[in-house]
């Protein structure tokens, strides 16, 4: 099979780089799968996407295809005309609904993509991170009054629509799915879980020598807002000193000058630590050192890589009561603490009951590893071919061919 | 008048848990379906009928088994449960679109 995946991928700083990084990982390694293009935006300034050195022999062969640029217009008909040109089995779509611009119209054109590819021809399978039905716009920085908000919900539907074009389209949350196939009246929507990226050893669930690290990890400045968290912090110091505090990630791209602009508020905080971008191979570290991990989200927008990675090695977890989020931990096994978004002291609360228990820790970090061991990313990819294989059966069996659109749906 | 006669016994394996299957029990039915591979098995029917929770990890056990069986030459057979809370991951992730499902435990055998 030859797969064309859209989807910013690392270097790019896009939204969804990461996962997109351990997804090809695996991809790459399913013996059916020969040949990957990833169709990916093209980076800023004179920099260049790195060469392939991670082949081997066995696996498929990797071919990096810049062909779009964050923010532009034109976005949906250069994938089209890329994805055509390459002629692959199948094209997967890695997006949420800001992935191709920071304003509406580039973001909502480059929604468009996978409409366009379909009507070339070839096969497409969309998997949507969020979904417009369940985004806080206003905490996710889009909203503003009523009457934008409500453009941008109709916005939404009309995207949502064209996207469920797609043969199929793959959500990471249960509910998701229920939703979309309730308002839309359509039965080409599946849940396909985010898998955990990495088939980590047991972890050690013991806190490192030194001051204890609360930890929050990501894209900062939409809906993952550090300042809440930065205030319980100041409320835990009053009471303890041997903490610190790490942030751990860069600004969202909707969001530039984000992250400095609270350093600068907090400059007289002591044990507070910006990280700025984390290497892949950081990743653990980051990860092993932190006793708590934080999730500061005023909404959520999908499944949580985050969540999952935290599991991979075994770390507790503060979470907002945010349904999507509590869903998730009940779906896939997980566990943590939970408190109020936006409000410090709760959030300061939930941090003081792990910091102050280590066997609780231990625990939750013991289930957290468990749930995150019970569906890898190794395996959700495996779901993906088998439905690819499904959607090229159909079509084979139409006899479907280039240029012709083909009916709705999955079946 | 000469015959041939032979005869060919297709083996086929009748699996039927009746607890949960989620993260922490998953890799128990792993070990316990990998065995019958191991063993030569290849054509498999999975009875949920019994079974009160299925979460995604448990699913991936079945597709897991599916894809082996399947480049073994054999293939699996689901009995749909009879708990919502057990049907509901089988309906979300559409693979009741891939798996060949019955509402019986007979009904999956006289599929092969």
């Amino acid at each position: 099979m030859r797969i064309a995946i859209v989807t910013p991928y690392p270097p790019s700083a896009g939204s969804l780089n990461e996962y997109a990084f351990h997804f090809i990982r695996f991809l790459r390694q399913k013996p059916e799968v020969k040949e990957i293009f990833v169709l990916t935006d093209e980076l800023p300034g004179d920099q260049a996407y790195p060469a392939d050195t991670d082949w081997q022999p066995g696996t498929a062969t990797l071919r990096i295809v810049p062909c779009w640029r964050f923010g532009a217009l034109d976005n949906a008909l250069r994938i089209a005309r890329t994805a055509r040109s390459l002629a692959p089995d199948i094209v997967l779509f890695n997006i949420q609904f800001a992935s191709f611009g920071r304003s509406k119209p580039s973001a909502a054109l480059g929604l468009l993509a996978p409409m366009m590819v379909r009507a070339a021809g070839l096969a497409t399978i969309v998997l949507l991170h969020n979904i417009m039905e369940t985004v806080d716009l206003k905490s996710a920085g889009f909203g503003g009054n009523p009457l934008v908000e409500g453009v941008i919900r109709a916005f939404g539907t009309v995207s949502t629509r064209i996207l469920l074009r797609a043969d199929l389209l793959a959500v990471t949350i249960p509910r998701y799915v229920e939703i979309l196939e309730k308002k839309y009246g359509v039965s080409n929507v599946l849940l396909a879980p985010h898998g955990a990226f990495d088939e980590a050893p047991p972890p050690t669930f013991d806190a490192p020598p030194g001051p204890l690290q609360i930890m929050t990890f990501g894209k900062f400045g939409t809906y993952k807002k550090i300042e809440p968290l930065v205030a319980a912090f100041r409320l835990l110091q009053k009471v303890r000193q041997d903490l610190e505090l790490v942030i751990a990630g860069t600004d969202s791209p909707n969001a530039p000058g984000y992250l400095e602009g609270v350093r600068q508020a907090n400059a007289d905080l002591q044990g507070l630590r910006f990280t700025g971008y984390v290497a892949e191979e950081d990743v653990p570290r980051i990860f092993q050192d932190a006793s708590v991990v934080v999730f500061p989200y005023t909404s959520t927008t999908g499944s949580s890589g985050v969540l999952h990675q935290a599991g991979n090695y075994g770390r507790a977890v503060v979470l907002p009561q945010l349904g999507d989020l509590a869903e998730l931990i009940a779906e896939e096994g997980y566990t943590g603490e939970f408190f109020t978004p936006d409000d410090p002291q709760s959030l300061a609360d939930a941090m003081t009951r792990l910091l102050d228990d280590p066997e609780r820790r231990r625990a939750m970090g013991t289930q957290n590893y468990l749930a995150a061991c019970g569906l890898p990313m190794a395996e959700v990819v495996e779901w993906y071919l088998i439905h690819a294989a499904n959607i090229l059966a159909i079509r084979a069996a139409r006899g479907q061919t280039s240029g012709r659109l083909p009916t709705f749906g999955h079946r | 008048m000469n015959l041939n006669l032979s005869e060919h016994i297709v083996r086929t394996v009748v699996v039927a848990p009746t607890e949960r299957i989620d993260a922490f029990s998953a890799p128990g039915l792993r070990t316990a379906l990998d065995q019958q591979l191991t063993n030569g098995a290849k054509r498999f029917v999975l009875d949920l009928s019994n079974v009160p929770f299925l979460d995604s990890a448990g699913m991936a056990v079945l597709v897991s088994l599916m894809k082996r069986a399947r480049e073994r030459g054999g293939d699996v057979r689901l009995v749909w449960p009879t708990e919502e809370a057990a049907r509901r991951i089988i309906k979300l992730t559409k693979f009741d679109r891939v798996f060949s499902m019955s509402d019986t435990a007979e009904a999956a055998l006289a599929d092969f």
